[in-house]
């Protein structure tokens, strides 16, 4: 038996959990297919879902799982000059021709799809970005040019907590592109995902006796991004969500993390999105989203 | 006595690599801990951390190196900051403000120091005031704000504890610099 998990044609944070619902019961006992032919566009956010689905198939020792690359050359293209292939191609048995990556020039990517395991990634990470970061916020999205240091502090603190409270690896990817439907304008999307523990079982033992029956998912993610909390007792911990919540408020950005089998978003006044989304599909981990939209002051 | 650290320094060493941004807990914990091994080794009062090096520092980096370098050396030295850009003052009085502690420093191009992070608003005027004239005493400081007795005497007491400035029998001193 096995089991076809489709990829959404638009693959984004708002159809993720069709993605989710398709693996039933983590970990899926079957092996599994991630049928990518239809898809037509994905965001980083997509992504790297779907490699965080193979590593956390791999971690729970599942056979390798089998993936249909898109059938469409320009978005096959697009995954490749993400580096989606290289990293999936470790993960996943690939079907379907995959064309060679050949990056060149200024793009809209702005990290690669990159591995996070360990903090000198994070370094790496950081010091990738910053010439990109400065073209992309400033240049196009009319932010002030500190917003490039800031930006660059968000995605370092996004990273280390794949390194501090996920118990494995994780990934991120970087890219600018335009919110048509939901916004009208260019945005900067910073995306962290990691097959990992979760926020639930990383506070569980510092905090849930706080919240009695209500503790799940959803009021774990309460007490990292509304709270402010951490699993550490060094009082210096937890400011990195506070710093992120603080400079997103001042640019209208939105912020949601997913984990388990809840959501919960700082929403701008430009989205439509509920703060908090409970018993959605369960998906191993935590997933991340920061959106940094065009300043509107700038008439982009 | 003044001991100059350059952190870009101890951040080469600390991650073995040409990069130029303080980031993550262990890089900012390793720098620290060179921090400490440089003072113990010293005679001077005065550490003089140099940023100038540095390109980025995050929220934990300025928790780590800062902050619990303060909360450290507390009884120790009088510890200010150089060379730091607009970006680094905001990660590092950030943290400093979640821990309630303050630091001095040093804007590029000026002797005259500011503070970062959290002090009552009267040690903040008191600051800027002994940083500006030099040496007051509590009667000097009431004169030169026009403040009660006790008003003056809280504020530096708030600035002693935070090793803001330095006290030498009646008089208070602006922390040294250069």
């Amino acid at each position: 038996m096995t089991r076809v998990i489709e990829v959404p044609t638009h693959f984004d944070d708002r159809s993720f959990d069709s993605f989710a619902a398709g693996f039933g019961e983590w970990p899926p006992a079957e092996k599994v297919l991630v049928d990518a032919r239809a898809t037509q566009w994905a965001s980083p956010y997509g992504l790297i879902g779907i490699l965080t689905a193979g590593q956390a198939l791999a971690e729970a020792k599942r056979e390798k799982p089998l993936l249909t690359v898109p059938t469409a050359d320009e978005v096959k293209r697009y995954w490749a000059r993400a580096g989606f292939f290289n990293h999936a191609a470790e993960l996943f048995e690939l079907h379907g021709k995959v064309p060679r990556s050949a990056a060149t020039g200024p793009s809209d990517v702005l990290l690669d799809v990159t591995p996070v395991r360990a903090s000198e990634d994070v370094h790496g990470v950081v010091h990738k970005i910053s010439e990109g970061a400065s073209r992309i916020l400033h240049g196009e999205l009319g932010l002030e040019m500190k917003a490039t240091l800031r930006f660059s502090m968000a995605l370092s603190e996004a990273c280390q907590n794949i390194v501090e409270h996920a118990g494995t690896g994780g990934w991120v990817a970087v890219q600018a592109y335009t919110f048509r439907r939901r916004l009208g304008r260019r945005v900067v999307v910073i995306a962290v995902s990691d097959a990992g523990v979760g926020f639930r079982r990383s506070l569980e033992s510092a905090h849930a006796k706080r919240f009695g029956e209500r503790w799940g998912d959803g009021a774990a993610l309460e007490a990292a991004l509304i709270q402010n909390v951490s699993r550490f007792r060094d009082p210096g911990r937890g400011q990195g969500l506070a710093f992120i919540k603080r400079f997103l408020d001042q640019w209208e950005g939105k912020i949601s993390i997913r984990s388990g089998t809840a959501r919960l978003s700082i929403v701008p006044p430009w989205d439509e999105d509920v703060p908090m989304s409970d018993h959605l599909p369960h998906f191993p981990g935590s997933q991340v989203q920061i959106i940094i939209p065009a300043q509107e002051t700038k008439g982009r | 006595m003044i001991q100059t650290i350059r952190i870009g320094l101890l951040l080469r060493e600390a991650v073995a690599s040409p990069y130029r941004d303080l980031v993550t807990r262990p890089t900012g914990a390793a720098v620290r801990t060179r921090i400490e091994a440089t003072l113990a080794d010293s005679k001077c009062l005065t550490a003089l951390l140099d940023f100038s090096d540095i390109e980025l520092v995050d929220l934990s980096c300025a928790d780590e190196v800062v902050a619990k370098l303060l909360l450290t050396v507390r009884t120790a030295y009088f510890v200010v900051l150089q060379g730091l850009r607009e970006d680094h003052h905001e990660a590092i009085d950030h943290v400093l403000t979640h821990h309630r502690l303050a630091v001095a420093a040093v804007p590029p191009g000026s002797h005259s120091p500011r503070l970062l992070g959290w002090v009552r608003a009267d040690a903040r005027e008191a600051f800027a005031c002994i940083s500006e004239t030099g040496p007051l005493d509590v009667s000097g400081l009431s004169h030169g704000l026009g403040w009660s007795l006790c008003r003056s005497r809280d504020a530096l007491g708030d600035l002693t504890l935070n090793r803001l400035v330095r006290p030498v029998g009646e008089l208070y001193y602006p922390l040294q610099t250069a």
